[in-house]
Formats: structure tokens, sequence, C-alpha cells
């Protein structure tokens, strides 16, 4: 119950924190947050479901993509935050609806799934918006500020932490975990894994949808390239993993640490950085095998200074 | 000549400069100018921005500093190029440009490639009132949006197909297939060619789309090859204006006009095509002979890039550039006055005069090219024309 | 349908098929035998692409020459990277879903350094050197020789593959580990020796399909990536760990790749594609030839 408090302490200040954000920071400081946040969202509810569950899904980049055709289709008729609510759902059925099928495979077959069916989606509203509307890509204009869809894309990713606290504490996400040890165990115990499973992943859909109906209208003009871009369920899944998908601090240690980390490094070596990038992904995944936040840092940190303090006693010795 | 390791040198060299280097100028007596800009170095855009775009912004550069820097309103002040790879993704064009705008409110903005990534930035640089003057966008709904900071140096779809349909009708072209890529583009440039093909009373016999990063088309080119038109019409963006061309000639389906759009006016399409390229024609807009401008540029490209520049869009993104230095010159970097400068001024261009209504340049016409003998000349136009178009197209 | 439309259709299938094939199967090995998920398998087929090309350049010479040689390098490269990061990686995995998790992450990891190396080498642009690009017919039956030599090229290399695996002692080896990975160790086959060995082997597959397509195509930093996603898709139709089941998987999804675009559009092609795999996933669960 402490713990519990606190947490709510601290996740109370630091969102507002970033809600006042817009008011003091740059409107480069703020892009760059809206861009962690973002990806600290898709990071959060990726980790919802394929955390616990070991289910390595691909599919958050076709949620991403079909909130964002629900921006561009509703957003002249719908008000704001019907058009976010309705890319959510969109995702959310589509979930429900794949679900029922591939949550029966296991594995990389999962994983190659998911994605083909991403790449199905896309391809699939590239021929409808061809054959019926006579187009591919959208423009949209008349678009939200840019400091609304920084609070809406704030919300999104406060809701999918809370959601994540909330429903791995819950009956479901302790039969999702059992599910992840043990899929016929689980079900031995009365779980009805389908069940569980469908639930975890519409819920976690829900917010990469949402998310891509918010960010889309930064962009003024979409086509499926841009939005069912596989690069954004690829860069989800290293975050989630890199911060460690067990614990709600690694997702969003994980989006702070490589979105400024990528930023920082293409701004100032804009020729080699994602050699450093690719070269850095390695070694945090051979060197922290539970991710940024499962990592006992004050274990290697006594190991590093008790190396630098001998390290200093032999560049003494050197100098005497 | 290989260009792979003096490329590596060059791009090595710019590296350590725009890292370590620039703060340098700063002891110069006039500060500098800063012009930023994002290019796609990595990703699906990178072998476009990479071939029409950025080694002219480097070029730019490199000739404005050797000449003792920018004339800004009679004073001589050294560019600054800041230019970071935006991965080909959207939310990093954005993001940066908005960093570029209003953290370093730098001097001078460059737009990024392609049209896409335009639709992404021409609404930013409007808000923060920064002119834009870009070569590689090419949309009517981008036009329409009428944004007065935004302008757009490349001939819209209309003015392209028209210039291809007249050139049809002037060689007795009767019937046509067509072929064109899942894009707006494609769509775009479909919607202004059919249209004109009906009002001059020409035939499409079959109409076929494919997708981006397609592989074989050899079964679609066979089945017009049976349908046997006098032209084939191919709105392509490389590489499959190369797959289209290598493809034809295999199956030997050989009509008397054979039109790719983008990419044809690259030099590595005639490298890689060979005999093949001979007598194909494409977008495009100019070439070394036309001017004695266009020669000038063309000898200092190859100088600095190693490698020729592409009959289209480079030049307009020359262009592009020659309106910068000129509206500096001319008004300073007051960003108001350069946007009106922009706006109503007629420029003195390597392609010409050109010379902006709302955000489409009207001052070069839409054109067609043609390879020949190892150039890709303009056959139409009879204005613009370096030479007559050679049809039937060789294709050994 | 005449007759040699029909022809012309299967070839061109064929071809397209047997450059999944030899794509797949290095991929196959690797996951089959290590879990190594290693997404960067497409990476390694366009560093083989560029240094055929590099190579031809220089030397003028016909690509066909520095097929071996390039793929000597790549199985060296492949040894290196073992060494240096999964035989860690697979010391310090729990289980297999662990060890493809991590791999995942090594795979982008080494697809952005193989990327940006290859685009400050050669630049971000296309490059491109044809080679036999002329027409061979057959009667009405029309081919590009270099296609014909890349379905040769790709027959024989797979063919020569599961010979390797039935005939040899060291193909009754890594079918052993391929069967029971932990059996295979008890009956004292030698993992630390065959887990390096096949990884080079993957990769010099990925690098032989990269010197034959940059025969035939064009080539940029990014051009790996598309087939890295269709050797996932051959290999999950043909049973992860199946080689047989992969070279069939590729057959297949060349040839209805090909005769679905004829009576559709080129435009359908992945709609096609991807439809055939959520199918055959949905009937059979562990692909077309689980037993």
């Amino acid at each position: 119950m402490k713990q519990g408090t606190l947490f709510l302490i601290a996740a109370v200040v630091v969102a507002t924190a970033l809600a006042a954000l817009p008011a003091v920071a740059s409107p480069f400081v703020q892009s760059m947050a809206l861009t962690c946040l973002m990806f600290a969202g898709l990071a959060v509810s990726w980790s919802m479901f394929s955390g616990p569950t070991g289910y390595l899904s691909l599919a958050s980049s076709a949620f991403f993509g079909l909130g964002a055709y629900c921006t561009a289709w509703g957003l002249a008729y719908l008000p704001w935050p019907v058009v976010v609510m309705a890319g959510g759902l969109a995702a959310t059925l589509f979930a429900f609806l794949i679900g029922l099928v591939v949550l029966r495979l296991r594995g990389a077959y999962f994983a190659v799934i998911t994605y083909g069916l991403g790449e199905l989606v896309k391809h699939t509203i590239t021929h409808v918006e061809k054959t019926y509307a006579g187009t591919v890509g959208r423009v949209m204009t008349d678009t939200p500020s840019s400091n609304v869809v920084y609070w809406t894309v704030l919300i999104i990713a406060l809701l999918a932490v809370f959601t994540y606290v909330r429903f791995g504490r819950s009956r479901y996400g302790h039969a999702l975990r059992g599910i992840g040890m043990d899929e016929e165990r689980a079900a031995t115990l009365g779980v009805n894994p389908m069940r569980v499973k469908l639930l975890g992943f519409c819920l976690s859909a829900w917010f990469a949808g949402a998310l891509g109906a918010a960010i889309a209208v930064r962009w003024t003009y979409i086509d499926p390239n841009t939005v069912f871009n596989p690069f954004i369920v690829f860069q989800t899944v290293l975050i989630s993993m890199v911060g460690g998908p067990l614990t709600i601090g690694g997702p969003l240690v994980g989006a702070l640490v490589f979105s400024l980390l990528s930023e920082f490094l293409r701004l100032s070596l804009p020729y080699l950085y994602m050699i450093l990038l690719g070269v850095l992904l390695i070694v945090s995944v051979l060197y922290l095998p539970n991710g940024l936040a499962g990592h006992d840092w004050r274990g290697t940190w006594q190991k590093f200074f008790k190396r630098k303090k001998a390290d200093v006693q032999v560049t003494e010795q050197r100098h005497e | 000549m290989y260009p792979i390791s003096r490329r590596m040198t060059l791009q090595a060299a710019l590296a350590v400069a725009g890292v370590l280097a620039l703060p340098g100028y700063a002891v110069a007596q006039e500060p500098t100018v800063k012009v930023a800009y994002t290019q796609s170095r990595s990703g699906p855009f990178a072998p476009g921005a990479q071939t029409t775009q950025e080694p002219n912004y480097l070029l730019w550069a490199d000739q404005v500093n050797a000449a003792g820097g920018l004339n800004v309103q009679g004073k001589k002040r050294k560019i600054e190029l800041i230019g970071v790879d935006d991965r080909s993704d959207m939310e990093t064009i954005v993001r940066s440009y908005e960093k570029f705008m209003t953290t370093d409110k730098v001097d001078i903005v460059l737009p990024p490639w392609g049209t896409g990534a335009n639709f992404a930035v021409a609404p930013v640089a409007n808000k923060h009132g920064y002119p834009m003057v870009a070569p590689t966008a090419l949309s009517q709904k981008l036009v329409d949006m009428k944004l007065p900071y935004y302008f757009v140096t490349l001939q819209q779809p209309k003015p392209m197909m028209n210039a291809l349909v007249d050139m049809l009708a002037a060689n007795g072209v009767k019937t046509v297939t067509v072929a064109y890529m899942d894009d707006l583009f494609g769509l775009e440039n479909i919607g202004a060619l059919e249209p004109a093909l009906q009002a001059k009373g020409i035939k499409i016999l079959d109409k076929k789309s494919y997708p981006l990063g397609v592989k074989d088309l050899s079964t679609m080119l066979k089945g017009m090859k049976t349908a046997n038109p006098d032209a084939f019409v191919g709105i392509t963006y490389p590489p499959d204006n190369f797959l289209i061309t290598g493809q034809s000639k295999e199956i030997g389906f050989a009509p008397k006009i054979f039109y790719t759009a983008v990419g044809t006016a690259f030099p590595i399409y005639r490298e890689r095509m060979g005999k093949a390229s001979e007598g194909t024609m494409g977008m495009g807009s100019w070439n070394p002979k036309m001017s004695k401008a266009a020669k000038t540029y063309f000898d200092a490209h190859v100088a600095l890039n190693k490698r020729e520049p592409d009959r289209w869009a480079s030049a307009h993104a020359w262009a592009a550039l020659e309106i910068i230095q000129q509206t500096v010159e001319k008004v300073g970097l007051d960003r108001k006055a350069m946007r009106d400068h922009i706006a109503k001024t007629e420029f003195d261009t390597v392609l010409g005069k050109m010379k902006f209504n709302g955000t489409e340049e009207v001052g070069v016409p839409g054109m067609v090219g043609q390879w020949q003998n190892g150039e890709f000349e303009i056959v139409w136009p009879p204005a613009r024309a370096t030479a007559k178009a050679v049809v039937p197209k060789t294709w050994n | 349908m005449n007759l040699y439309l029909f022809i012309d259709l299967i070839v061109a299938g064929l071809v397209t098929g047997g450059i999944y094939a030899v794509v797949a199967l290095g991929l196959n090995l690797q996951y089959g035998l290590m879990r190594i998920m290693n997404i960067a398998h497409g990476e390694f087929l366009m560093l083989g692409a560029y240094l055929t090309y590099t190579l031809v350049r220089y030397t003028g010479a016909s690509p066909l020459w520095f097929i071996l040689p390039m793929m000597v390098a790549l199985f060296l490269l492949g040894l290196l990277l073992h060494r240096l990061i999964f035989r860690r990686l697979a010391a310090t995995s729990p289980n297999a879903e662990v060890m493809e998790a991590r791999s995942l992450i090594v795979g982008f990891g080494l697809m952005f350094i193989a990327q940006n190396a290859a685009q400050l080498t050669w630049g971000g642009g296309m490059s491109g050197q044809p080679y036999l690009d002329e027409a061979v017919k057959f009667g009405e039956v029309t081919v590009a020789a270099n296609r014909l030599l890349v379905l040769g090229v790709a027959a024989a290399a797979s063919l020569a593959l599961v010979l390797l695996l039935k005939r040899t002692l060291l193909g009754k080896a890594v079918r052993g580990m391929l069967q029971a990975p932990l059996g295979a160790m008890l009956v004292g086959i030698d993992t630390r020796r065959l887990h390096p060995a096949c990884f080079g082997l993957g990769l010099a597959l990925a690098g032989l399909a990269g010197g034959l397509l940059s025969m035939v195509y064009e080539l940029t930093p990014s051009m790996g990536e598309p087939y890295t996603i269709s050797a996932l898709i051959v290999i999950t139709l043909g049973g992860l760990g199946n080689i047989p089941g992969a070279i069939a998987g590729a057959v297949l999804l060349g040839l209805v790749e090909t005769f679905g675009t004829y009576y559709t559009s080129p435009s359908l092609k992945i709609l096609i594609s991807y439809s055939v795999l959520v199918l055959v996933l949905l009937l059979r669960p562990k692909g077309l030839f689980a037993k």
C-alpha cells in the first residue's frame, strides 16, 4: 500500500510536470518530448500483452496505421476526442478479429503472422482507397494545434501506464503471466487462455491505435507507407526489450533513453550515428540481458568503482 | 574512374567539417548564415534524395563559400550548412524542422526530399514564416493548399502530361498502354493523362498499376505486347523504370514510343540500360547543351560530386538555390521580405526564367526528354527542344 | 490459356521462388539450429550484392568469378560475428524464447551497422551492373539469361544443401540438432563447432543470393529488407527448421505470386502472398509440411 501511494504521488508529479511542459519548453523540446511519449505509450502498450505472455507481437504498426487512417477519414467530420477514441477502437476491433485466430499460434509463427496481417491491412487500405476514393494518400487540413496533440499523446501515454499497472495486478494480469510461464498448466488451473489473451491483446491495441490517430495530424499528409511503416513496431519492440518489458519502468526508461540517444547521435554525428546506435544495441543486449530497468546497476557500479580505484592507484604509482 | 573511395573521403571530410570545423567560421568578421535541412541518407527516400537533392546543396554551399560567402545585401557571409539525416521518417522530419526554426533559429531552411516529406514540412515552414523553395514535390493537392511561404520549382502533373500527350499526337500515336505506380504520384499523373489523351483521341488499350518495390513485371508487359500499342507510357519511379525497360527488351515489347516518367533522366539509367536506353523518353527539363549556365552547373556538379546530375529535378534543386541566393542578395535575410520577393519576382535560373503563381512555378513549361547518343535531349516542346524526337525507339 | 504463356508464368514463378529459397535456407539454418531470429539476414544479402558489384566494377570480369570468394568472405564474417556476439548470447539465454527475442535486437543492431556502413562506402543512391541481360528464346517463351542463371544457381545451391544434409555425416549431425538440440548434444555432436559453421553458412547463402541479384537489380543499402521478410514468410510456410519445407514454400510462394498477379494486377501481389501465408498458418499452424 505504501509503495502504491508513493508511486501515485510520483506519477502525479511527473504528469503535472509533463503537462506544463508546453508553457515553459521550446517547441523542439516539446516535440522531442512528444516523440518520447509516443514511443513510451507504444512500448508500454506492447509490454502490456507481450511482456507477461512472451508472445512477440508485430501488429503495433497495423494498429497505429489504422488509428492514423481513422483520423484521416474522420477529422473533417468529428470532434478531436471522438476521432482519437475511434482510432483506438478501430485498432481494438481489428485486434479482436485477428486475435480470435492468430492467438492460437506461438513463437516465431505468431510474430510472422502478426507482421503479415499488418501488411495485409496496409495493402487492403491502399487498394480500397485507390478503387473507391481515387486516391492513395490523404491530406489533413484544419489540424489541432501542436499543444493539443501533445496533451492528447500525454493523456494516452499516462492511461497506458495506469492500465499497465492496474491490469498487471488484476486477476487477468496474473492469468496472462501464468500463460507466459506455461499455457497448458494455466488452462488446467481454470484459466481460459483464449479469453485472457484476447482481452490483453485488444487492450494493448487500443493505445497503439489512439496514438496513431493522435500523431497522424502532425504530418499533414499520410499514405499507407508512412503510417504502416514496419519501423514503428520494430522500434517499439526494441525499446521495450532494451528497457525490459516485465516492469513498467522498462518501456518508459527504454523510450526515454532510446529517443534521446538516437536524436543526440543523429544530430551530432550525422554520418555515423546508425553504426553507433547499432553497436550500442548489441552491447546492451549482451551485457544487460534483463533490460535497462531490470539490470543490477548497483552491482555494476560497485564493480566499476572498485576497478577505477585500482586504476587510480596504478596511475599514482606511475607518477612516483 | 571509380567514385567509391573518393566519395567516401568526401563524406568523411564533410562529417568532420560539420562537427569540428564550423565553429572556426565564427571567428570570421561577418557572422555565418545558418542554412539547415534534412535529407534522407538512409531509408526508402535515400536513393532519390542522394541523386537529385543533397549533392546540389553541398555543391551550392561549397561554391558560395569558395567565392567568399553568400551576398547578403552587399555583405559577404559564409554559409554554415547544417544537414542531418531524416531516416525517411516523417516524425523525424517534422521534429528536425521545428528545431531548425524555433530552437536553432537558423536563417534559411532548405526543403527535404519527396512529396510526402514536403507535405509534412510545408505547413510548419508556413507557420513559422520561413520561405521554402522546393525542388522535389509533385502534387496538385500540395499546390492547392495555397501556403504563402511555400514554393515548388518542379513542373506539376498537368503541364508534364499535357506536354507528353502533345508530343504523342505530333508523332501520330493513336493507341497507348499505360502502367502506373500505386501512389499519389501515379494517380495524379494518371488523372492528368487520361483526359489529355481523350482530348487528342488517343485510345488506352491497357492500363495496369503496380506497387512500390515490384520485382517482376514481365507478365504485365507480355499482356501489353499482345495489345500492340503505338506507345507505352509508364508513370514510374526508379528503380521500376529500369525493370520495365529491361523486361520490355527481354520479351520484345517494342512500341514506337517508350516513355518512363521519373528516373529516366538519371545518368544511372543510361549506364544501367546501355543500348536499351537509346530512344527512351521520360520526364526531364534540361541538359548541359541547353545553355552556358547549364553547362557550368553540370561541370561544377561533376567536379565536386564525381557524378553527373540527373536531367530533371537536380536542375530544379539548383534553380531553387539560385532563387534563394538572388533573393538574399536583394532583400537580405528578413523572411517576410524574402517571401514577398520570391512571390513576385521573375528569376534568372539555370532553367531559364522562373516565376511563381502562388505555390506553382509557371515559367518553365512541361517537357519531354529522350536519350539520344548518351545525352538526354529535350524533344518537346519545340521551343525548348535541343534535338528532334527519334521515333521509333531503337532497342539494340 | 495458351501453353507458352503457361510455361512463361511457371518459369517466372520459379525464378522468384529460387531466390526466395536461397535467402530462406540460410535463415532457416540459423533459426532452426540456434534460434537466432536474424532480422539482418537481408543485410548480408545486400553486402554480398555490393561486394560482387564492386569487384566487377574494378576488374570488369564476369560476376560469376567472384561469387565463391565473396561467399567465403561472408562465411568468415559469420564465424567472427558468432564468436563475438551469438556465442555469448546463447550462453547467457535461459531458454529458446529469450534467445529468439534477444537475437532479434542484435539483428536490428547489425542491420543499422550494415546499412550505414554500406551507405558510407557506396553512397545512398542506386548502383548497378547488369550481367547477361539479353533474352533467351525457347520458341515463344522468352526469359532473360540472367534470370535463368539465377534460377540455375539457386536450384543447384538448394539441391547441394539438401544433399549435404541428407548424405554426409556432418549433415546428419545438423539434422540431429534441428530435430532435437539437446539429444544431439547428448550423443556427442559438437555444437561448439557446428553452430558457428552453420551461422557462417547462412551468411554465405545470403551473400550468394545477393551476388545473383546484383546481376539483375539495382542496389541500394536498404535492398535487403524485403528479402528478410520474404524469407521469414517462406520458412514459416515450410515449417521452422524444415529445410526441404522451406524450398517447397519458396517455390509455392513464387508461383502463387506470379500466377496471382497475372490474373489480377501487380498491385495485388503482396495482398495475394500474405493471404496465402495467413491461410496456410490458420489451416496448418506449424507450416505446410508439419508432421
